[in-house]
């Protein structure tokens, strides 16, 4: 993967999210580990209730974008950050907004299934008890694994381990969890990397399912994944947001040389 | 290229390095094998030695019992006592239903099922401690030359095979008569040194671990500092001893106490509960909290609900390893004054005190073939409690260990 990007790139945005429907914007995020620079001036749309998919090769910082959403990159020692990001009239790098705050609102599922130790109902109930949730626990446990298509196969097992479950599951758990914190968004880390086809299949459904009351952006290696499940694709290479739009543009009608070499798999 | 050997050559370089690997495995196995005859030895040694041979001159066996006069399930005892004290001319209700009376006469006396007296099989006898013992053989010598033990007995006086180690060693108090002497008063003094120690040092050591590996800046003052608790577990314990000496016995004028003692192997074990502690902190899988911080958790919430949770099998393992260090240290205990002979169990943290290292210690160094074997039985006594405590450490592991 040697493609260099110009200085002066210029993102190219076909089809521009309206700023009424927007839920994230991201407005020319840099981002550096210490001395590297891993995003260069990305500024990117996310609209309410659709999935947002970020693809590129092995080091693209999508993943990087991605955790910069919900401040977990906050938590590597030596990453310094500029730019802004909007949510909900806020800029979530305003030194007055509370990053722990940032990550109940927009909620995150990552690349290994990474369920608690604890019992299936202890880790959905995980998060809502952090933030003092008073109400019908036993409900809300309910609804929630009801959301993530799990409740069927585990309304028997709520008090056996998390980790007895199957990677997929195990998945969907996640997902649950991080819903019942009741976020605006969910941020999801290559969540099918770790998965068979079979469980594949059924997390891509649920994302199809869940965007009625969330907005999800996920990254994902998978181009045929990023094809089926998103509603909008953003191309990254080596830190630089080379090209966003609708998803059906993206793949048919890529405007960038480097897109259309990217998702014909010329290279990455 | 063919798996297979392409000639003689080859395949003689091949058994050559074979022979190589056997000779090194038998060669690094030998220090096992070693190792392991030592600790039989040892261990045959100990309890070989908790059991000798005695000619006695009972104070009084006035009476013997048949099994089936004796015998009365969980009330033997009871009922063979209350038959002695009927031979005896005493009215067996003042021992029998005093608790105090009761409890005193279990210490002097023993209620013993004997093969053969008197020609006649299975006799129960009471005997008292304060038997006068005449002479003392060792199990194996006495073995060998039995008869000649029991010709040497004279009128009166009987060849037994006595067990130093028996329940009522654990509740009897330190004594200038080797039969009397047991470990009662240094078993409570260890149970206050210990509980205290586990006091003072699981709450500070899991705190520094805490710190050092979730909060501590990653600086040169912190690495000094990892650095020197790596060292302090490796100094001597004597070294602990001054120190407690110093500082609690004579600057916070603590004394002699179980406080001080407690103190200084609570100082003693803190590097080695530290770092336990931390390595069982550190093996809590980095996925697990960025699960906990992508749900909204702080810091706090995420250690004490998830980290702690996910770690507290190991720091257990930890500290029940450091624990058996501190119950097995004699050294720093001579020097902040642990007593050899106390009159009383300690009833709070300034009493004195003595603990089980110590009497053991004190026993041995009695100039008293008697006391060897008190000694012996204390030192099984001491070696039982750390078999559990192992054995509760490789439990937990075995039991809690798990895969992510």
């Amino acid at each position: 993967m040697s493609q260099t990007v110009p200085e002066d790139h210029v993102t190219v945005r076909s089809d521009p999210v309206d700023a009424n429907d927007a839920v994230v914007a991201i407005e020319d995020l840099s981002l550096w580990y210490g001395d590297f620079q891993a995003l260069l001036d990305v500024s990117l749309t996310v609209p309410k209730n659709q999935v947002t998919a970020l693809i590129g090769a092995s080091g693209c910082g999508k993943s990087t974008l991605l955790r910069s959403v919900n401040r977990m990159n906050d938590l590597v020692p030596g990453v310094t950050v500029q730019g802004k990001i909007h949510y909900e009239g806020a800029d979530l790098y305003d030194p007055v907004v509370d990053p722990v705050e940032v990550r109940r609102r927009i909620g995150m599922v990552f690349q290994k299934p990474n369920p608690f130790p604890k019992s299936v109902y202890e880790n959905v109930a995980f998060g809502p008890r952090l933030h003092g949730f008073k109400g019908d626990m036993d409900a809300h446990v309910e609804t929630s694994l009801k959301r993530a298509a799990l409740w069927e196969e585990v309304q028997d097992k709520l008090q056996q381990s998390g980790l007895g479950l199957s990677g997929g599951q195990q998945q969907r758990l996640c997902i649950a969890r991080a819903m019942a914190t009741e976020p605006d968004v969910i941020l999801m880390d290559e969540p099918t990397s770790a998965l068979d086809p079979i469980a594949t299949d059924r997390i891509e459904e649920l994302i199809h399912e869940i965007k009625q009351d969330f907005t999800v952006i996920i990254v994902t290696h998978n181009m045929q994944q990023a094809g089926r499940v998103s509603d909008r694709t953003a191309f990254m290479h080596l830190g630089v947001l080379i090209e966003e739009g609708p998803t059906e543009r993206i793949f048919t009608n890529p405007q960038h040389e480097m897109t259309e070499r990217y998702i014909s798999g010329r290279f990455g | 290229m063919s798996l297979a050997h392409r000639n003689d050559a080859d395949r003689r370089r091949q058994e050559a390095k074979r022979a190589r690997g056997r000779t090194f495995v038998a060669i690094t196995f030998v220090p096992v094998v070693l190792a392991l005859a030592l600790v039989a030895t040892l261990f045959a040694d100990v309890i070989t030695d908790t059991v000798s041979w005695q000619i006695v001159e009972p104070a009084y066996t006035t009476e013997s019992w048949s099994f089936t006069e004796g015998f009365a399930f969980f009330s033997t005892w009871e009922n063979v006592v209350e038959k002695e004290l009927v031979a005896r001319g005493e009215d067996p209700a003042v021992v029998l239903d005093d608790p105090e009376e009761r409890r005193k006469f279990r210490l002097r006396n023993r209620v013993e099922l004997l093969w053969q007296l008197d020609g006649a099989p299975l006799r129960y006898v009471v005997t008292s401690s304060r038997d006068d013992t005449v002479a003392d053989y060792g199990f194996f010598e006495g073995l060998r030359q039995l008869d000649a033990i029991r010709a040497e007995a004279g009128e009166g006086q009987e060849v037994r095979l006595n067990p130093w180690l028996d329940a009522a060693f654990l509740t009897k108090n330190a004594s200038r008569t080797p039969v009397m002497a047991g470990l009662g008063n240094a078993l409570i003094g260890t149970l206050w040194v210990i509980g205290l120690v586990i006091v003072f040092s699981l709450p500070i050591g899991v705190g520094a671990a805490i710190y050092l590996e979730e909060y501590a800046p990653d600086n040169a003052v912190t690495r000094f500092i990892e650095l020197n608790i790596r060292n302090l577990a490796g100094v001597p314990s004597v070294v602990y001893g001054i120190l407690g000496l110093y500082a609690f016995v004579r600057v916070f004028e603590f004394g002699p106490t179980v406080l001080s003692a407690a103190l200084t192997l609570s100082l003693l074990i803190l590097p080695v509960v530290i770092i336990a502690a931390r390595e069982a902190i550190k093996a809590v899988p980095p996925s697990l909290r960025q699960a906990s911080y992508g749900l909204g958790a702080t810091k706090w919430q995420t250690v004490s609900q998830v980290v702690l949770p996910n770690a507290i099998t190991g720091i257990t393992t930890g500290m029940i390893l450091a624990v058996a260090r501190a119950i097995g240290e004699t050294a720093p205990l001579l020097l902040v004054g642990a007593a050899a002979f106390i009159p009383r169990a300690p009833e709070g943290p300034l009493s004195t005190y003595t603990v089980v290292p110590i009497q053991i210690y004190s026993w041995v160094a009695e100039n008293d073939v008697e006391f060897a074997h008190v000694a012996s039985a204390g030192i099984l006594v001491l070696l039982a409690v750390l078999l559990v405590l192992y054995g509760a450490a490789f439990y937990l592991r075995r039991r809690f260990e798990r895969s992510w």
